[in-house]
Protein backbone atom coordinates (compact mmCIF):
# COMPACT_ATOMS: atom_id res chain seq x y z
CA UNK A 1 0.00 0.00 0.00
CA UNK A 2 1.32 3.38 -0.98
CA UNK A 3 1.62 5.92 1.82
CA UNK A 4 -0.46 9.07 1.30
CA UNK A 5 0.11 10.62 4.72
CA UNK A 6 3.66 11.73 3.86
CA UNK A 7 2.54 14.90 2.06
CA UNK A 8 5.19 17.31 0.80
CA UNK A 9 5.27 21.12 1.08
CA UNK A 10 4.40 21.39 -2.60
CA UNK A 11 1.42 19.08 -2.18
CA UNK A 12 -0.01 20.96 0.79
CA UNK A 13 0.55 24.16 -1.18
CA UNK A 14 -1.45 22.70 -4.09
CA UNK A 15 -4.23 21.60 -1.73
CA UNK A 16 -4.46 25.11 -0.27
CA UNK A 17 -4.51 26.62 -3.74
CA UNK A 18 -7.46 24.32 -4.48
CA UNK A 19 -9.30 25.47 -1.36
CA UNK A 20 -9.09 29.11 -2.53
CA UNK A 21 -11.31 28.33 -5.50
CA UNK A 22 -15.09 28.58 -5.27
CA UNK A 23 -17.92 27.25 -7.39
CA UNK A 24 -18.88 29.44 -10.37
CA UNK A 25 -15.57 31.30 -10.27
CA UNK A 26 -13.69 31.66 -13.52
CA UNK A 27 -10.14 30.75 -12.66
CA UNK A 28 -7.17 31.94 -14.68
CA UNK A 29 -4.52 29.27 -14.33
CA UNK A 30 -1.06 28.78 -15.68
CA UNK A 31 0.72 25.47 -15.72
CA UNK A 32 2.46 24.00 -12.69
CA UNK A 33 1.06 24.22 -9.18
CA UNK A 34 -1.99 26.41 -9.94
CA UNK A 35 -3.12 23.89 -12.51
CA UNK A 36 -2.69 21.01 -10.07
CA UNK A 37 -4.59 23.03 -7.45
CA UNK A 38 -7.34 23.96 -9.88
CA UNK A 39 -7.66 20.38 -11.12
CA UNK A 40 -8.09 19.33 -7.52
CA UNK A 41 -10.68 22.06 -6.93
CA UNK A 42 -12.65 20.82 -9.94
CA UNK A 43 -12.67 17.30 -8.52
CA UNK A 44 -13.36 18.08 -4.85
CA UNK A 45 -13.80 21.59 -3.51
CA UNK A 46 -15.45 23.50 -6.34
CA UNK A 47 -16.63 21.19 -9.14
CA UNK A 48 -18.49 24.07 -10.80
CA UNK A 49 -15.47 26.33 -11.25
CA UNK A 50 -14.26 27.13 -14.76
CA UNK A 51 -10.64 27.14 -15.87
CA UNK A 52 -9.32 29.53 -18.49
CA UNK A 53 -5.78 30.19 -19.72
CA UNK A 54 -4.18 33.36 -21.03
CA UNK A 55 -3.62 31.93 -24.49
CA UNK A 56 -7.40 32.31 -24.92
CA UNK A 57 -8.64 28.77 -24.28
CA UNK A 58 -11.87 29.00 -22.32
CA UNK A 59 -13.41 26.56 -19.87
CA UNK A 60 -10.69 23.95 -20.04
CA UNK A 61 -10.71 20.46 -18.62
CA UNK A 62 -7.45 18.85 -19.64
CA UNK A 63 -6.88 15.10 -19.26
CA UNK A 64 -3.09 14.95 -19.28
CA UNK A 65 -1.23 17.78 -17.52
CA UNK A 66 -0.35 20.51 -20.08
CA UNK A 67 3.15 21.98 -20.07
CA UNK A 68 2.24 25.38 -21.46
CA UNK A 69 -0.89 27.53 -21.61
CA UNK A 70 -0.88 27.05 -25.37
CA UNK A 71 -0.54 23.26 -25.10
CA UNK A 72 -2.79 21.06 -27.25
CA UNK A 73 -3.66 19.32 -23.96
CA UNK A 74 -5.67 22.44 -23.07
CA UNK A 75 -6.73 23.17 -26.62
CA UNK A 76 -8.34 19.80 -27.26
CA UNK A 77 -10.47 19.98 -24.11
CA UNK A 78 -12.09 23.39 -23.80
CA UNK A 79 -15.28 25.18 -24.80
CA UNK A 80 -13.83 27.88 -27.05
CA UNK A 81 -10.42 28.43 -28.66
CA UNK A 82 -10.16 32.20 -28.54
CA UNK A 83 -7.03 33.99 -29.67
CA UNK A 84 -5.20 35.67 -26.79
CA UNK A 85 -6.54 39.16 -27.62
CA UNK A 86 -10.09 38.07 -26.76
CA UNK A 87 -8.89 36.78 -23.42
CA UNK A 88 -7.42 40.24 -22.78
CA UNK A 89 -10.69 41.90 -23.77
CA UNK A 90 -12.67 39.53 -21.58
CA UNK A 91 -10.42 40.27 -18.60
CA UNK A 92 -10.90 44.03 -19.07
CA UNK A 93 -14.65 43.73 -19.65
CA UNK A 94 -15.14 41.75 -16.47
CA UNK A 95 -13.69 44.76 -14.65
CA UNK A 96 -15.65 47.29 -16.72
CA UNK A 97 -18.89 45.42 -15.93
CA UNK A 98 -17.94 45.20 -12.29
CA UNK A 99 -18.26 41.43 -12.36
CA UNK A 100 -16.65 39.52 -9.55
CA UNK A 101 -16.15 36.13 -11.18
CA UNK A 102 -12.48 36.09 -12.11
CA UNK A 103 -9.76 34.85 -9.83
CA UNK A 104 -6.21 34.43 -11.08
CA UNK A 105 -3.07 32.68 -9.96
CA UNK A 106 0.29 34.26 -10.59
CA UNK A 107 3.77 33.44 -9.36
CA UNK A 108 7.06 35.21 -9.04
CA UNK A 109 10.61 35.32 -7.76
CA UNK A 110 10.20 38.24 -5.36
CA UNK A 111 7.33 39.83 -3.45
CA UNK A 112 7.07 42.88 -1.16
CA UNK A 113 4.75 43.50 1.86
CA UNK A 114 2.07 45.00 -0.44
CA UNK A 115 2.00 42.06 -2.84
CA UNK A 116 3.94 43.66 -5.68
CA UNK A 117 5.54 40.79 -7.57
CA UNK A 118 8.71 40.52 -9.63
CA UNK A 119 8.95 37.79 -12.25
CA UNK A 120 11.20 39.68 -14.70
CA UNK A 121 14.76 39.87 -13.39
CA UNK A 122 16.98 39.81 -10.31
CA UNK A 123 19.29 42.75 -9.76
CA UNK A 124 19.38 45.85 -11.93
CA UNK A 125 16.87 45.56 -14.78
CA UNK A 126 19.40 46.73 -17.36
CA UNK A 127 22.24 44.55 -16.08
CA UNK A 128 20.46 41.68 -14.36
CA UNK A 129 22.10 39.01 -12.32
CA UNK A 130 19.35 36.69 -13.45
CA UNK A 131 16.93 37.35 -16.23
CA UNK A 132 13.56 35.53 -16.54
CA UNK A 133 11.13 35.20 -19.44
CA UNK A 134 9.28 38.48 -19.10
CA UNK A 135 5.74 39.35 -18.09
CA UNK A 136 3.70 36.89 -20.09
CA UNK A 137 0.07 37.39 -19.06
CA UNK A 138 0.92 38.27 -15.44
CA UNK A 139 0.94 42.05 -15.75
CA UNK A 140 -2.46 42.22 -17.43
CA UNK A 141 -3.91 39.78 -14.94
CA UNK A 142 -2.57 41.79 -11.98
CA UNK A 143 -3.99 44.95 -13.55
CA UNK A 144 -7.56 43.76 -14.01
CA UNK A 145 -8.12 40.74 -11.74
CA UNK A 146 -8.03 39.73 -8.11
CA UNK A 147 -5.04 37.48 -7.70
CA UNK A 148 -3.70 34.71 -5.53
CA UNK A 149 0.06 34.72 -5.56
CA UNK A 150 2.13 31.56 -5.25
CA UNK A 151 5.58 31.88 -3.80
CA UNK A 152 8.37 29.81 -2.38
CA UNK A 153 8.64 31.13 1.14
CA UNK A 154 12.25 32.27 1.48
CA UNK A 155 13.81 35.37 3.04
CA UNK A 156 15.48 36.40 -0.22
CA UNK A 157 12.11 36.30 -2.00
CA UNK A 158 9.98 38.09 0.63
CA UNK A 159 11.66 41.45 0.60
CA UNK A 160 11.01 45.05 1.60
CA UNK A 161 11.51 46.27 -1.96
CA UNK A 162 11.45 44.09 -5.07
CA UNK A 163 13.99 44.65 -7.86
CA UNK A 164 11.29 45.21 -10.48
CA UNK A 165 7.50 45.20 -10.39
CA UNK A 166 6.13 42.89 -13.07
CA UNK A 167 2.67 42.48 -11.51
CA UNK A 168 1.40 45.42 -9.49
CA UNK A 169 -0.09 44.52 -6.11
CA UNK A 170 -1.35 47.19 -3.70
CA UNK A 171 1.59 49.38 -4.81
CA UNK A 172 2.65 51.64 -1.87
CA UNK A 173 -0.40 50.72 0.23
CA UNK A 174 -3.89 52.18 0.63
CA UNK A 175 -4.89 54.23 -2.43
CA UNK A 176 -1.68 53.25 -4.18
CA UNK A 177 -3.30 51.57 -7.14
CA UNK A 178 -5.68 54.46 -7.79
CA UNK A 179 -2.83 56.96 -7.53
CA UNK A 180 -0.98 55.14 -10.32
CA UNK A 181 -4.09 54.87 -12.49
CA UNK A 182 -4.77 51.19 -11.84
CA UNK A 183 -8.20 49.73 -11.03
CA UNK A 184 -8.41 50.23 -7.27
CA UNK A 185 -11.02 47.55 -6.63
CA UNK A 186 -8.76 44.78 -7.85
CA UNK A 187 -5.56 43.43 -6.33
CA UNK A 188 -3.89 40.55 -4.56
CA UNK A 189 -6.10 38.67 -2.10
CA UNK A 190 -3.61 36.24 -0.67
CA UNK A 191 -0.25 34.56 -1.00
CA UNK A 192 -0.03 30.79 -0.82
CA UNK A 193 3.45 29.54 -0.04
CA UNK A 194 5.08 26.24 0.88
CA UNK A 195 4.88 27.33 4.53
CA UNK A 196 1.48 28.97 4.90
CA UNK A 197 -1.15 31.43 3.72
CA UNK A 198 -0.76 35.20 3.93
CA UNK A 199 -3.48 37.78 3.42
CA UNK A 200 -3.56 41.58 3.12
CA UNK A 201 -4.92 43.81 5.86
CA UNK A 202 -8.08 45.65 4.72
CA UNK A 203 -6.86 49.02 5.95
CA UNK A 204 -3.08 48.98 5.62
CA UNK A 205 -2.90 46.60 2.61
CA UNK A 206 0.11 45.00 4.27
CA UNK A 207 0.67 41.29 4.23
CA UNK A 208 0.00 39.31 7.43
CA UNK A 209 0.15 35.63 8.26
CA UNK A 210 -3.33 34.10 8.17
CA UNK A 211 -2.44 30.43 8.49
CA UNK A 212 0.48 28.07 8.70
CA UNK A 213 0.81 24.40 7.81
CA UNK A 214 1.31 21.71 10.44
CA UNK A 215 4.74 21.23 8.84
CA UNK A 216 5.60 24.89 9.55
CA UNK A 217 5.21 27.43 12.38
CA UNK A 218 4.83 31.21 12.85
CA UNK A 219 8.44 31.34 14.05
CA UNK A 220 9.68 29.59 10.93
CA UNK A 221 7.67 31.99 8.78
CA UNK A 222 9.03 35.08 10.56
CA UNK A 223 12.51 33.70 10.02
CA UNK A 224 11.89 33.18 6.31
CA UNK A 225 10.25 36.54 5.63
CA UNK A 226 12.51 39.48 4.79
CA UNK A 227 10.17 42.11 6.29
CA UNK A 228 8.20 42.45 9.53
CA UNK A 229 5.22 40.17 9.42
CA UNK A 230 2.25 40.18 11.79
CA UNK A 231 1.55 36.60 12.88
CA UNK A 232 -0.95 37.42 15.66
CA UNK A 233 -3.96 36.34 13.59
CA UNK A 234 -2.42 33.11 12.29
CA UNK A 235 -4.17 29.80 12.76
CA UNK A 236 -2.78 26.32 12.27
CA UNK A 237 -4.18 24.80 9.07
CA UNK A 238 -5.26 21.18 8.70
CA UNK A 239 -3.01 18.51 7.24
CA UNK A 240 -4.33 17.36 3.87
CA UNK A 241 -6.60 14.33 3.71
CA UNK A 242 -4.59 11.30 2.45
CA UNK A 243 -7.32 10.71 -0.16
CA UNK A 244 -6.60 14.16 -1.61
CA UNK A 245 -2.88 13.38 -1.77
CA UNK A 246 -3.71 10.08 -3.49
CA UNK A 247 -5.70 11.98 -6.08
CA UNK A 248 -2.78 14.33 -6.84
CA UNK A 249 -0.30 11.47 -7.17
CA UNK A 250 -2.43 8.89 -8.97
CA UNK A 251 -4.92 10.91 -11.05
CA UNK A 252 -3.90 14.53 -11.53
CA UNK A 253 -0.14 14.40 -11.96
CA UNK A 254 0.80 10.73 -12.29
CA UNK A 255 3.75 11.64 -14.51
CA UNK A 256 5.08 13.90 -11.71
CA UNK A 257 5.33 16.74 -14.20
CA UNK A 258 5.01 19.35 -11.47
CA UNK A 259 4.94 17.59 -8.11
CA UNK A 260 7.49 14.98 -7.17
CA UNK A 261 6.38 12.14 -4.93
CA UNK A 262 8.69 11.63 -1.95
CA UNK A 263 10.89 8.57 -2.36
CA UNK A 264 10.07 5.94 0.26
CA UNK A 265 13.03 4.99 2.35
CA UNK A 266 13.90 1.33 2.11
CA UNK A 267 13.59 -0.50 5.42
CA UNK B 1 1.31 27.03 -59.60
CA UNK B 2 -0.16 29.99 -57.75
CA UNK B 3 2.03 31.10 -54.87
CA UNK B 4 3.71 27.77 -54.24
CA UNK B 5 7.43 28.06 -53.49
CA UNK B 6 10.13 25.81 -52.21
CA UNK B 7 11.12 26.74 -48.68
CA UNK B 8 14.49 27.88 -49.94
CA UNK B 9 13.04 30.19 -52.57
CA UNK B 10 10.35 31.63 -50.29
CA UNK B 11 12.89 32.62 -47.64
CA UNK B 12 15.39 33.85 -50.25
CA UNK B 13 12.78 36.05 -51.89
CA UNK B 14 10.70 37.34 -48.98
CA UNK B 15 13.08 37.56 -46.03
CA UNK B 16 15.70 40.30 -46.15
CA UNK B 17 18.44 41.34 -43.75
CA UNK B 18 17.15 43.96 -41.33
CA UNK B 19 13.48 43.00 -41.69
CA UNK B 20 11.00 43.63 -38.92
CA UNK B 21 9.84 40.07 -38.57
CA UNK B 22 7.00 38.35 -36.69
CA UNK B 23 6.51 34.63 -36.17
CA UNK B 24 3.28 32.77 -35.48
CA UNK B 25 2.66 30.12 -32.87
CA UNK B 26 2.72 30.09 -29.09
CA UNK B 27 5.75 28.88 -27.07
CA UNK B 28 5.67 25.15 -27.98
CA UNK B 29 2.70 25.13 -30.33
CA UNK B 30 2.61 25.62 -34.13
CA UNK B 31 5.93 27.43 -34.29
CA UNK B 32 7.27 27.82 -37.87
CA UNK B 33 10.49 25.94 -37.16
CA UNK B 34 11.16 24.75 -40.73
CA UNK B 35 11.22 28.39 -41.87
CA UNK B 36 13.38 29.51 -38.94
CA UNK B 37 15.89 26.76 -39.74
CA UNK B 38 16.01 27.91 -43.37
CA UNK B 39 16.53 31.55 -42.33
CA UNK B 40 19.48 30.37 -40.23
CA UNK B 41 20.89 28.32 -43.13
CA UNK B 42 20.66 31.26 -45.52
CA UNK B 43 22.59 33.47 -43.12
CA UNK B 44 19.95 36.21 -42.97
CA UNK B 45 20.39 38.62 -40.11
CA UNK B 46 19.84 41.95 -38.31
CA UNK B 47 16.19 41.30 -37.65
CA UNK B 48 13.90 43.21 -35.40
CA UNK B 49 11.80 40.44 -33.93
CA UNK B 50 8.42 40.99 -32.35
CA UNK B 51 6.43 37.88 -31.90
CA UNK B 52 3.92 36.43 -29.49
CA UNK B 53 5.17 34.21 -26.69
CA UNK B 54 8.39 32.89 -28.16
CA UNK B 55 10.14 29.58 -27.83
CA UNK B 56 13.49 28.39 -29.09
CA UNK B 57 12.61 29.64 -32.57
CA UNK B 58 13.70 33.07 -31.37
CA UNK B 59 16.24 31.62 -28.92
CA UNK B 60 18.17 30.10 -31.83
CA UNK B 61 18.10 33.35 -33.82
CA UNK B 62 19.45 35.18 -30.76
CA UNK B 63 22.04 32.46 -30.09
CA UNK B 64 23.21 32.72 -33.67
CA UNK B 65 23.47 36.50 -33.49
CA UNK B 66 20.77 37.25 -36.05
CA UNK B 67 18.66 39.58 -33.92
CA UNK B 68 19.35 43.33 -33.87
CA UNK B 69 16.51 44.05 -31.43
CA UNK B 70 14.01 41.79 -29.69
CA UNK B 71 10.60 43.07 -28.63
CA UNK B 72 9.75 40.59 -25.92
CA UNK B 73 6.82 39.53 -23.78
CA UNK B 74 7.79 35.95 -22.93
CA UNK B 75 10.37 33.47 -24.16
CA UNK B 76 10.37 29.87 -22.94
CA UNK B 77 9.98 26.31 -24.12
CA UNK B 78 7.43 26.06 -21.31
CA UNK B 79 7.66 22.84 -19.35
CA UNK B 80 11.02 22.00 -20.94
CA UNK B 81 13.11 25.16 -20.55
CA UNK B 82 11.44 27.72 -18.34
CA UNK B 83 13.57 30.62 -19.55
CA UNK B 84 15.18 30.20 -22.96
CA UNK B 85 18.88 29.94 -22.27
CA UNK B 86 20.63 31.62 -25.20
CA UNK B 87 18.31 34.59 -24.79
CA UNK B 88 19.05 34.70 -21.08
CA UNK B 89 22.77 34.48 -21.54
CA UNK B 90 22.83 37.13 -24.25
CA UNK B 91 20.79 39.54 -22.16
CA UNK B 92 22.71 38.93 -18.96
CA UNK B 93 25.95 39.57 -20.85
CA UNK B 94 24.60 42.82 -22.27
CA UNK B 95 24.72 41.50 -25.82
CA UNK B 96 21.03 41.72 -26.67
CA UNK B 97 19.04 44.86 -27.34
CA UNK B 98 15.60 44.14 -25.96
CA UNK B 99 12.37 45.82 -24.98
CA UNK B 100 9.83 44.33 -22.61
CA UNK B 101 6.09 44.69 -23.05
CA UNK B 102 3.44 42.73 -21.24
CA UNK B 103 2.04 39.90 -23.30
CA UNK B 104 -1.31 41.69 -23.39
CA UNK B 105 0.17 44.86 -24.82
CA UNK B 106 2.38 43.04 -27.31
CA UNK B 107 -0.46 40.90 -28.65
CA UNK B 108 -2.76 43.94 -28.82
CA UNK B 109 -0.02 45.78 -30.76
CA UNK B 110 0.00 42.98 -33.33
CA UNK B 111 -3.79 43.09 -33.47
CA UNK B 112 -3.76 46.88 -33.80
CA UNK B 113 -1.36 46.44 -36.71
CA UNK B 114 -3.85 44.09 -38.37
CA UNK B 115 -6.57 46.70 -37.88
CA UNK B 116 -4.40 49.44 -39.37
CA UNK B 117 -4.66 51.60 -36.24
CA UNK B 118 -2.25 54.53 -35.78
CA UNK B 119 -1.49 53.71 -32.12
CA UNK B 120 -2.77 51.59 -29.28
CA UNK B 121 -4.13 53.07 -26.04
CA UNK B 122 -3.92 50.74 -23.03
CA UNK B 123 -4.38 50.81 -19.30
CA UNK B 124 -1.90 47.95 -18.96
CA UNK B 125 1.69 48.05 -17.65
CA UNK B 126 0.75 51.05 -15.47
CA UNK B 127 2.47 51.15 -12.10
CA UNK B 128 4.86 48.35 -13.05
CA UNK B 129 8.47 48.21 -14.18
CA UNK B 130 7.10 47.86 -17.70
CA UNK B 131 6.10 51.52 -17.37
CA UNK B 132 9.11 52.85 -15.48
CA UNK B 133 11.91 51.01 -17.28
CA UNK B 134 12.73 51.15 -20.96
CA UNK B 135 14.87 48.32 -22.26
CA UNK B 136 15.84 50.36 -25.32
CA UNK B 137 16.46 54.06 -24.74
CA UNK B 138 15.11 56.85 -26.87
CA UNK B 139 18.65 57.54 -28.16
CA UNK B 140 19.13 53.90 -29.18
CA UNK B 141 15.69 53.85 -30.78
CA UNK B 142 16.42 56.94 -32.84
CA UNK B 143 19.35 55.12 -34.43
CA UNK B 144 17.21 52.17 -35.54
CA UNK B 145 14.92 53.08 -38.43
CA UNK B 146 12.36 50.41 -37.81
CA UNK B 147 11.87 51.11 -34.12
CA UNK B 148 9.57 53.87 -32.93
CA UNK B 149 11.33 56.58 -30.89
CA UNK B 150 9.29 55.83 -27.79
CA UNK B 151 8.32 52.66 -25.97
CA UNK B 152 5.01 54.45 -25.30
CA UNK B 153 3.72 57.94 -24.59
CA UNK B 154 1.61 58.67 -21.51
CA UNK B 155 -1.57 60.54 -22.41
CA UNK B 156 -4.88 61.50 -20.86
CA UNK B 157 -7.88 59.62 -22.17
CA UNK B 158 -9.40 62.27 -24.47
CA UNK B 159 -12.87 61.02 -23.50
CA UNK B 160 -12.36 60.81 -19.76
CA UNK B 161 -10.71 63.60 -17.86
CA UNK B 162 -7.89 62.50 -15.56
CA UNK B 163 -7.82 58.93 -16.90
CA UNK B 164 -4.21 57.89 -17.54
CA UNK B 165 -3.54 55.87 -20.66
CA UNK B 166 -0.36 54.59 -22.30
CA UNK B 167 -0.32 55.19 -26.06
CA UNK B 168 1.77 52.37 -27.52
CA UNK B 169 3.27 52.29 -31.01
CA UNK B 170 1.87 49.90 -33.59
CA UNK B 171 4.56 47.79 -35.27
CA UNK B 172 5.16 48.05 -39.00
CA UNK B 173 5.87 44.43 -39.80
CA UNK B 174 7.88 43.62 -42.92
CA UNK B 175 7.59 39.86 -42.81
CA UNK B 176 5.24 37.45 -41.09
CA UNK B 177 5.98 33.74 -41.03
CA UNK B 178 3.34 31.28 -39.89
CA UNK B 179 2.88 27.53 -40.04
CA UNK B 180 -0.64 26.24 -40.69
CA UNK B 181 -2.22 22.85 -41.17
CA UNK B 182 -3.65 23.50 -44.64
CA UNK B 183 -3.26 26.06 -47.41
CA UNK B 184 -4.21 26.24 -51.05
CA UNK B 185 -1.99 27.39 -53.95
CA UNK B 186 -3.64 30.82 -54.01
CA UNK B 187 -2.67 31.34 -50.37
CA UNK B 188 -5.97 30.64 -48.61
CA UNK B 189 -5.16 29.29 -45.14
CA UNK B 190 -6.94 26.89 -42.88
CA UNK B 191 -5.78 26.91 -39.26
CA UNK B 192 -7.12 24.14 -37.06
CA UNK B 193 -7.34 24.95 -33.36
CA UNK B 194 -6.40 28.26 -31.82
CA UNK B 195 -5.24 30.81 -34.40
CA UNK B 196 -3.06 32.61 -31.79
CA UNK B 197 -1.88 35.91 -33.34
CA UNK B 198 -1.16 34.29 -36.70
CA UNK B 199 -4.05 35.86 -38.59
CA UNK B 200 -3.15 39.29 -37.17
CA UNK B 201 0.44 39.19 -38.37
CA UNK B 202 -0.50 37.70 -41.75
CA UNK B 203 -2.82 40.67 -42.36
CA UNK B 204 -0.44 43.27 -40.92
CA UNK B 205 2.82 42.25 -42.61
CA UNK B 206 3.95 43.59 -45.97
CA UNK B 207 5.09 40.05 -46.88
CA UNK B 208 3.64 36.82 -45.50
CA UNK B 209 5.15 33.37 -45.83
CA UNK B 210 2.96 30.40 -44.97
CA UNK B 211 4.38 26.94 -44.47
CA UNK B 212 1.81 24.16 -44.30
CA UNK B 213 1.35 20.50 -43.55
CA UNK B 214 -0.74 19.87 -46.61
CA UNK B 215 -1.79 21.65 -49.78
CA UNK B 216 -5.50 21.64 -50.59
CA UNK B 217 -6.70 22.69 -54.04
CA UNK B 218 -8.17 26.20 -54.38
CA UNK B 219 -11.55 24.64 -55.24
CA UNK B 220 -11.56 22.17 -52.38
CA UNK B 221 -10.57 24.68 -49.69
CA UNK B 222 -13.55 26.85 -50.71
CA UNK B 223 -16.04 24.06 -50.07
CA UNK B 224 -15.92 24.84 -46.37
CA UNK B 225 -14.95 28.49 -45.92
CA UNK B 226 -16.07 28.33 -42.27
CA UNK B 227 -12.75 26.66 -41.55
CA UNK B 228 -10.60 29.19 -43.39
CA UNK B 229 -9.13 32.22 -41.68
CA UNK B 230 -6.73 33.95 -44.07
CA UNK B 231 -7.61 34.89 -47.65
CA UNK B 232 -4.88 34.35 -50.23
CA UNK B 233 -4.65 38.14 -50.78
CA UNK B 234 -2.69 38.38 -47.52
CA UNK B 235 -0.21 35.65 -48.45
CA UNK B 236 2.85 35.91 -50.70
CA UNK B 237 4.28 32.42 -50.52
CA UNK B 238 2.86 29.00 -49.71
CA UNK B 239 5.40 26.31 -48.84
CA UNK B 240 4.62 22.65 -48.37
CA UNK B 241 6.53 21.66 -45.23
CA UNK B 242 5.19 18.54 -43.57
CA UNK B 243 6.18 18.50 -39.89
CA UNK B 244 7.20 22.10 -40.44
CA UNK B 245 6.33 22.95 -36.83
CA UNK B 246 8.50 20.15 -35.43
CA UNK B 247 9.54 19.95 -32.60
CA UNK B 248 6.49 22.03 -31.55
CA UNK B 249 2.88 20.86 -31.69
CA UNK B 250 0.59 21.10 -34.67
CA UNK B 251 -2.94 20.82 -33.37
CA UNK B 252 -4.98 17.81 -34.56
CA UNK B 253 -1.92 16.33 -36.28
CA UNK B 254 1.12 15.93 -34.06
CA UNK B 255 2.37 16.55 -30.54
CA UNK B 256 5.58 18.18 -29.40
CA UNK B 257 8.71 16.04 -29.58
CA UNK B 258 9.63 15.80 -25.90
CA UNK B 259 13.00 14.16 -26.56
CA UNK B 260 13.99 16.94 -28.97
CA UNK B 261 12.93 19.66 -26.53
CA UNK B 262 14.87 17.98 -23.75
CA UNK B 263 17.93 17.72 -26.00
CA UNK B 264 17.67 21.43 -26.83
CA UNK B 265 17.29 22.24 -23.15
CA UNK B 266 20.56 20.51 -22.36
CA UNK B 267 22.42 21.73 -25.44
CA UNK B 268 21.44 25.37 -24.99
CA UNK B 269 23.10 25.51 -21.58
CA UNK B 270 26.48 26.32 -23.08
CA UNK B 271 27.58 28.20 -26.17
CA UNK B 272 29.63 25.23 -27.27
CA UNK B 273 26.88 22.61 -26.97
CA UNK B 274 24.40 24.99 -28.58
CA UNK B 275 26.71 25.37 -31.59
CA UNK B 276 27.07 21.60 -31.84
CA UNK B 277 23.28 21.26 -31.71
CA UNK B 278 22.56 23.78 -34.47
CA UNK B 279 25.44 22.38 -36.52
CA UNK B 280 23.77 19.01 -36.36
CA UNK B 281 20.10 19.94 -36.73
CA UNK B 282 20.14 23.16 -38.76
CA UNK B 283 23.34 23.66 -40.75
CA UNK B 284 24.13 19.96 -41.00
CA UNK B 285 21.04 19.29 -43.09
CA UNK B 286 20.56 20.69 -46.58
CA UNK B 287 16.87 21.45 -46.26
CA UNK B 288 13.66 20.56 -44.42
CA UNK B 289 13.36 17.28 -46.30
CA UNK B 290 16.73 16.18 -45.02
CA UNK B 291 15.74 17.35 -41.53
CA UNK B 292 12.65 15.13 -41.38
CA UNK B 293 14.58 12.24 -42.89
CA UNK B 294 17.15 12.67 -40.16
CA UNK B 295 14.39 12.52 -37.54
CA UNK B 296 13.09 9.37 -39.19
CA UNK B 297 9.65 8.03 -39.99
CA UNK B 298 9.05 6.07 -36.81
CA UNK B 299 9.98 8.99 -34.57
CA UNK B 300 7.56 11.26 -36.42
CA UNK B 301 4.83 8.61 -36.52
CA UNK B 302 4.95 8.38 -32.75
CA UNK B 303 4.12 12.08 -32.48
CA UNK B 304 0.74 11.68 -34.18
CA UNK B 305 -2.05 12.80 -31.89
CA UNK B 306 -4.81 10.47 -30.87
CA UNK B 307 -8.15 11.95 -31.95
CA UNK B 308 -10.24 12.46 -28.84
CA UNK B 309 -7.22 13.03 -26.68
CA UNK B 310 -5.53 15.67 -28.79
CA UNK B 311 -2.03 14.56 -27.87
CA UNK B 312 0.29 11.62 -28.49
CA UNK B 313 0.60 8.81 -26.02
CA UNK B 314 2.07 5.35 -26.19
CA UNK B 315 -0.95 3.32 -25.13
CA UNK B 316 1.04 0.13 -24.73
CA UNK B 317 2.67 1.81 -21.74
CA UNK B 318 -0.50 3.17 -20.21
CA UNK B 319 -1.82 0.00 -18.64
Amino acid sequence: MADYTNYTNKEIQAVNIAKCIQNDQIVIVGTGLPLIGASLAKRIYAPKCHLIVESGLMDCSPIEVPRSVGDARFMAHCAVQWPNIRFIGFEANEWLHNEDRLIAFIGGAQIDPFGNVNSTSIGDYHHPKTRFTGSGGANGIATYCNTIIMMQHEKRRFMQKVDYITSPGWMEGPGGREAHGLPGNRGPLMVVTDRGILKFDKDTKRMYLAGYYPSSSPEEIIENTGFDIDVSKAVKLDAPDPEVIRMIREEIDPGQAFIKVPVEEKA
Amino acid sequence: MGKIYSLHDAIAKYVSDGDFIAFGGFTTNRKPFAAVHEILRQGKKDFIVQTGPAGHDVDMLIGEGRVKAFINCYIANSGFTNVCRRFRKAYEQGKLLMEDYSQDVLMLQLHAASLGLPFLPVKLMIGSGLETEWGITKEQRQKIDKLPDDKFVTIENPFKKGDKVLACPVPEIDTAIIHVQYASPDGTCRIIGDEFHDVDIAVAAKKTIVTCEQIISDEQIRRDPTLNSIPGFCVDAVVLAPFGAHPSQCYSLYDYDKAYYKAYDVASKTEEDFKTFVDEWVYGVKDHEEYINKLGASRLAKLQVIPGLGYAVDMTKEG
